[in-house]
């Protein structure tokens, strides 16, 4: 029963997105954007920007994906359907799971853009050979940010001013993860790699993913109630 | 079905609910009436277990809310002023994800069924961005019928509804008496409610000021305690 309902929702999430097409494309184009401003900003000073790519990457993942979780509850909220979905007999976490796997699907969509450009705009040397384990890396990132993120704009949902809330509560949860996301793809990208590095920073994601996932099951439900 | 004892919900300092006491019986249709602000909509949210209660106690279906909540959810159909279905979605396809939601066993033909029920079928692959407010309603009726809900839950059904729907709505009200589900409907209009609800409730600034069979109503009566000042 549970997995029904999760696949319903992940599906009806991605029906919508595929019929509006608001939320990906948003995200892909504000990355791409983001990308350029930060080329042009500080590719002419400095010709070898490698060192700093992994953190020019999460930055703008860390932005596009406030982006993109702040639309995650636009449709319920908007044609006001929350009430149907609260009304049916689904366990809470089973629509926390629906929005994290939605969220984490949006940023793989954008990452598939993001992390080549990544590699163009500021890696010299070898980066190509690293795409496998910068993708692992992002993977791992990607359940931190989708998980958080759903929490957040779950309790930034029932708020007045929700649009300005959510960066707030959202940004600073973001910060280990553009730690953790810049060190493993500093560590792979650009020069010979140090696995024990970008193995010990992937640890760190996992566990914030862990911690992230305790929260959020033991607290939806006091979010979706009243 | 239902029993409520002593249910408080309070916004901030005002009390919107004020320790109301509510029986429902199988079968039983009540009507639930009063003047805006009376407490009716947040009643009527409390039994749908989507506002929980400050104060008392209420069980739902045998099971206690909210401890139960979600026990309870699998029998309740809520019909509320807004549809509660995606516009960019098709009349189907939000059936489908109802239907998954609640385990729906013969979904697809019962999606089918209602769909021509409510006449909707020729319909059935348009985005609901494109219907009328009436239709939305009938997919909504649809929306709340899909599970086979004993109790059901209704909040003004009958304002959007055209015609043809709130024949339907009727129907389905008839039917629910005779099946033993019961029926809880939010409504301003008693005269229209009459014709398809056995007890009439009226409440006044959160607290049940009338509760009789509606053979007995008297019009005036219900018009003095709607505002508290005689007619």
């Amino acid at each position: 029963m549970r997995g029904r309902q999760l696949a319903a929702l992940v599906r009806k999430d991605l029906r919508l997105e595929l019929r509006t097409r608001e939320t990906i494309v948003a995200m892909v184009l504000f990355a791409i954007v983001m990308l350029v401003i930060l080329e042009f900003g500080l590719g002419t000073r400095d010709g070898d920007l490698t060192r700093f790519a992994g953190g020019l990457m999460w930055v703008t993942l860390a932005f596009t994906a406030v982006l993109g979780v702040g639309r995650s509850y636009v449709a319920e909220r908007e044609q006001r359907v929350l009430d149907g979905l609260l009304v049916a007999p689904v366990p809470r976490v089973v629509l926390l799971g629906a929005k994290a796997i939605a969220i984490l699907i949006y940023m793989a969509a954008v990452e598939v853009v993001v992390i080549p450009l990544v590699g163009i705009f500021f890696v010299k040397g070898p980066y190509w050979d690293s795409i496998g384990w910068i993708a692992i890396t992002a993977l791992l990132a990607d359940v931190c940010i989708a998980l958080a993120g759903t929490l957040f704009s779950g309790l930034a949902l029932f708020t007045r001013a929700r649009d300005l809330i959510l960066p707030v509560l959202f940004l600073p949860a973001l910060v280990p993860v553009v730690i953790a996301g810049a060190g493993a793809t500093h560590a792979v990208a650009g020069g010979p790699h140090d696995m024990s590095e970008w193995r010990g920073y992937c640890l760190f994601l996992a566990a914030y993913a862990i911690l992230f996932a305790l929260v959020s099951v033991a607290t939806y439900d006091a979010v979706f109630d009243d | 079905m239902v029993t409520a004892r002593g249910l408080v919900h309070a916004y901030g300092e005002r009390r919107a609910v004020d320790g109301v006491d509510l029986d429902l019986a199988p079968g039983e249709r009540v009507a639930l009436a009063g003047a805006n602000g009376a407490g009716k909509s947040t009643l009527l949210r409390m039994l749908a277990t989507l506002v929980r209660p400050k104060a008392g106690t209420l069980t739902v279906l045998g099971h206690a809310i909210p401890d139960a909540a979600r026990a309870a959810r699998t029998g309740i159909g809520y019909l509320a002023h807004d549809p509660l279905v995606y516009l960019d979605l098709t009349a189907r396809q939000n059936l489908e994800l109802y239907g998954d939601l609640y385990g729906v066993a013969d979904r697809d033909a019962r999606i089918t069924d209602l769909l021509d029920d409510v006449g909707l079928a020729v319909r059935a692959e348009d985005t609901v961005r494109t219907f009328s407010r009436g239709m939305a309603q009938r997919l909504a009726l649809a929306r709340m019928l899909l599970h086979r809900p004993r109790l059901l839950l209704l909040d003004e059904p009958h304002a959007s509804l055209d015609a043809a729907g709130a024949d339907r709505l009727d129907r389905e009200l008839d039917a629910a008496r005779d099946d033993g589900r019961a029926a809880v409907i939010v409504t301003h209009d008693v005269e229209r409610v009459a014709r398809v609800a056995d007890r009439l409730v009226v409440l006044r600034a959160g607290r049940v000021v009338l509760d009789t069979p509606m053979g007995d109503l008297d019009p005036m009566d219900v018009r003095r305690l709607y505002t508290g000042v005689a007619p």
